[in-house]
């Protein structure tokens, strides 16, 4: 899928090794690491597999590795997040965060029963292994899932009640946990208690703010001057009131961000507000007709990718131009300054594109939704509808209709769809596959 | 010291290392791949905390006291009066021939005539080889003329499946005009802000950026994946767009402090963009950085920057 690896192996080999002296360190170094590598052999042999290393978060390789950040600064970020947010099995928030944390001890760290019987590590029991121990959406099963488990690490959630660039209320996220997600793997936690699921909930914040301070951190060593040694100032002020306060402010203010929804117009008959909604999906104004297609089969636009996706996209074309164009830079003229980032550039690439291959999932187009199924994954009640069609879909293609399309119509819109499941008229008739067949 | 001792260790070790380390070495080249091999996807390795470094980072945290007593870095306003900057991208190579964009929707529109769309991530005058759509902005400035955004809104417009205004400039709150001139809809999508919104034909809505960009930001438009533009918002408005002869200005800057200016462009192969260039005399890095100071009243033409084939991207 990628960049040759090879290729750049050959890069970096060929390179020239200048003295006998660099030889004598290199045999030095090796001998050292097979002796060092060979007491962790031995040690693990005598300890034997039965104690299971403590859960870790891991790093957001792929921004890190995109930002060109080195070992040093990438353990800074991580030491920082450690001060910051603790580990999976002893997590810990800051009061700035907002956070509860005794519902937090409830989701994190292992299964287990605590002195009354009461099941903790509910993270671990239930979401893990598809969000992932990160919330990085890879878990061990991520890969054979479609639509794949969501990465939280972006700070970007779909199904919620608020504007498109708010973040989700805690009513939301408890309404995705209780009802699942129709259409995808995300299953229904009904089962679980009240407790539980709130417990859950704060946790999944908890892996997003975390996530997201994470690519604060990763993105301000870019903005750091270039006197500041390639260091994040570990200040107070840095880290919570410039980096994290803004963060936790947006989930804050998630409550105060919900859109306004006016009461469905009673003064039209259904029919014919179906039939105005049928105008409007069709037409240029609403013009859900170029991505959900003229059969409504979402067989419109579809060859765009959503943001997590994106991203790895981009990250694939940085890494394939950036081959491209060492392959044809011819070493011979260059300078000993220009020959050493010609070679730091090779050491990247093939850095990068580890990181794409271990650390990323294959990206995947995102189809824009079949109407004719009467399966909505952000929920199926009018009102849910309503809020897809205001504010759009936060980290998908879907736009909103906000601002152009008054709510009287959205109203008709959504009236429409829910009929879309039971439209025959002859132009799509019984006998008509009810998914577009090549992309199914 | 670190350093010294581990050498210690290395040069004690060094007489015996052959003999002691050979079949370690061979063992652990036979069982390393096996280990390492196995039959997931391979993670690359992953950072490790320091966890005595972060006792203390949390110590600190949670005392609430900034230790080290760093203020924000305001920069110092130590002059009065503006000054202009003035300069020119050329580019110094051969641009390739513009790749055509694959236009597979609303063709009667999109390819109208016959009309082909092409890449315009590098755009080169064949006669001057002025390079439009550099961005060049003011990192920080002290003051600014003019205190609030110009209530004149930028026009954005669209028309056959492109964007007219290939980089979007504008001041935070400043109002932008969201438009379609096309005769089929749009939809208008500007990454990491809350504004993707429907723009039906013949129509324009009306975004106030709530924030600064950092670097310029993709605008898209999902209908039509090809149409491409970038958008960089600034709270102080010091941002400036090259022009298709490759100059830019930017006007009524802060004179007698240090300005530190931040270049991007597109196709720029340096980190978010930004373009490095060997400028020596202006300092150049790599981050696509340079300074300069100005005197009142004063029109500073930085003159001519070349900008290799090199740093700019296939």
């Amino acid at each position: 899928m990628l960049a040759t690896p090879m290729h750049l192996a050959h890069h970096v080999l060929a390179l020239p090794i200048q003295s006998a002296n660099c030889l004598t360190a290199i045999g030095r170094q090796v001998s050292r690491l097979a002796f060092l590598l060979l007491s962790t052999l031995v040690l693990a042999s005598v300890i034997g597999c039965g104690a299971t290393p403590p859960a870790y978060f891991r790093h957001n390789m792929v921004e890190s590795t995109k930002q060109r950040l080195n070992s040093d600064q990438e353990r800074q970020v991580a030491t920082v997040l450690l001060a910051m947010f603790g580990t999976p099995d002893h997590p810990v928030a800051l009061a700035e965060t907002g956070l509860d944390e005794s519902k937090l001890h409830l989701a994190a760290g292992p299964v287990r029963s605590d002195i009354v019987g009461r099941k903790n590590g509910l993270y671990r029991e239930h979401c893990a292994h598809c969000h992932g121990i990160t919330g990085d959406g890879l878990g061990p099963t991520a890969a054979f899932l479609n639509p794949y488990p969501r990465d939280y690490r972006p700070g970007v959630f779909k199904f919620k009640s608020t504007e498109r660039a708010d973040k989700p209320t805690q009513a939301d996220l408890v309404r995705i946990l209780h009802n699942g997600i129709a259409g995808t793997s995300m299953p229904s936690f009904a089962l679980l208690s009240e407790t539980k699921i709130e417990a859950l909930a704060e946790y999944v914040k908890y892996l997003t703010i975390r996530g997201e301070t994470e690519l604060a951190l990763i993105r301000a060593f870019f903005e750091l001057d270039d006197d500041a040694k390639g260091t994040l100032p570990e200040t107070r002020e840095f880290l919570v009131e410039e980096t994290l306060a803004p963060i936790a402010a947006k989930w804050q203010a998630a409550p105060a961000a919900a859109i306004p929804v006016p009461p469905i117009p009673t003064n039209i008959d259904l029919v014919a507000s179906i039939a105005k909604g049928r105008e409007l999906f069709y037409g240029d104004k609403a013009n859900c007709v170029k991505c959900h297609g003229v059969t409504g089969l979402g067989d419109g636009q579809a060859n765009d990718y959503d943001d997590w996706n994106k991203v790895i996209v981009e990250a694939d074309k940085e890494i394939r131009s950036g081959t491209e164009q060492a392959s044809q830079a011819s070493t011979a003229g260059m300078s000993p300054e220009q020959l050493a980032d010609h070679r730091l550039q090779l050491v990247w690439l093939e850095k990068f594109h580890q990181v794409l291959d271990g650390d990323a999932l294959t990206p995947r187009t995102i189809p824009p939704r079949n109407l004719r199924q009467g399966i909505y994954r952000g929920g199926r009640r009018p009102l849910d509808l309503y809020y897809r069609i205001y504010a759009g879909i936060n980290g998908a293609p879907m736009p909103a209709a906000k601002g152009t399309v008054p709510p009287e119509d959205i109203w008709h819109i959504v009236n429409y769809v829910r009929s879309l499941p039971y439209e025959f008229d002859g132009l799509l008739g019984a006998d008509r596959p009810m998914v577009a067949p090549d992309r199914f | 010291m670190q350093t010294s001792s581990k050498n210690k260790f290395a040069d004690g070790l060094s007489g015996a290392v052959f003999g002691f380390c050979v079949w370690p070495a061979a063992t652990v080249a036979m069982v390393a791949p096996l280990v390492a091999g196995g039959c997931a996807p391979q993670r690359v390795a992953t950072p490790r905390a320091d966890t005595e470094a972060a006792e203390k980072i949390r110590a600190n945290l949670l005392i609430g006291t900034s230790a080290s007593g760093s203020t924000p870095e305001a920069a110092a306003s130590t002059g009065t009066g503006w000054g202009t900057l003035k300069g020119r991208f050329l580019f110094a190579g051969v641009p390739g021939a513009a790749r055509a964009l694959a236009v597979d929707k609303d063709t009667e529109v999109c390819s109208k005539g016959g009309m082909k769309l092409v890449d315009r991530s590098l755009i080169v005058d064949p006669v001057t080889k002025g390079i439009a759509n550099v961005v060049v902005f003011a990192r920080k400035a002290s003051r600014v003329k003019n205190a609030s955004p110009s209530t004149t809104p930028v026009v954005f417009d669209q028309k056959q499946c492109e964007f007219l205004t290939p980089v979007l400039a504008a001041r935070v709150g400043q109002p932008i005009d969201v438009h379609n001139s096309d005769p089929i809809g749009h939809n208008t999508n500007i990454a990491g802000s809350s504004f993707n919104q429907l723009v039906p034909s013949g129509q324009g809505t009306v975004y106030k950026p709530e924030s600064e960009t950092g670097m310029p930001t993709a605008v898209t438009c999902n209908i039509h994946p090809w149409m491409k533009a970038y958008a960089v918002f600034r709270k102080d408005g010091y941002v400036a767009v090259s022009g298709a002869d490759g100059t830019f200005t930017l006007a009524d800057l802060p004179a007698g402090e240090i300005i530190e200016l931040q270049v991007w462009h597109e196709r720029s192969n340096g980190p978010n963009g930004a373009l490095g260039l060997e400028q020596p005399d202006l300092k150049w890095t790599p981050k696509g950085r340079f300074q300069i100071q100005l005197q009142p009243d004063e029109v500073k033409d930085i003159g001519t920057l070349d900008v290799p084939a090199s740093v700019i991207g296939t």
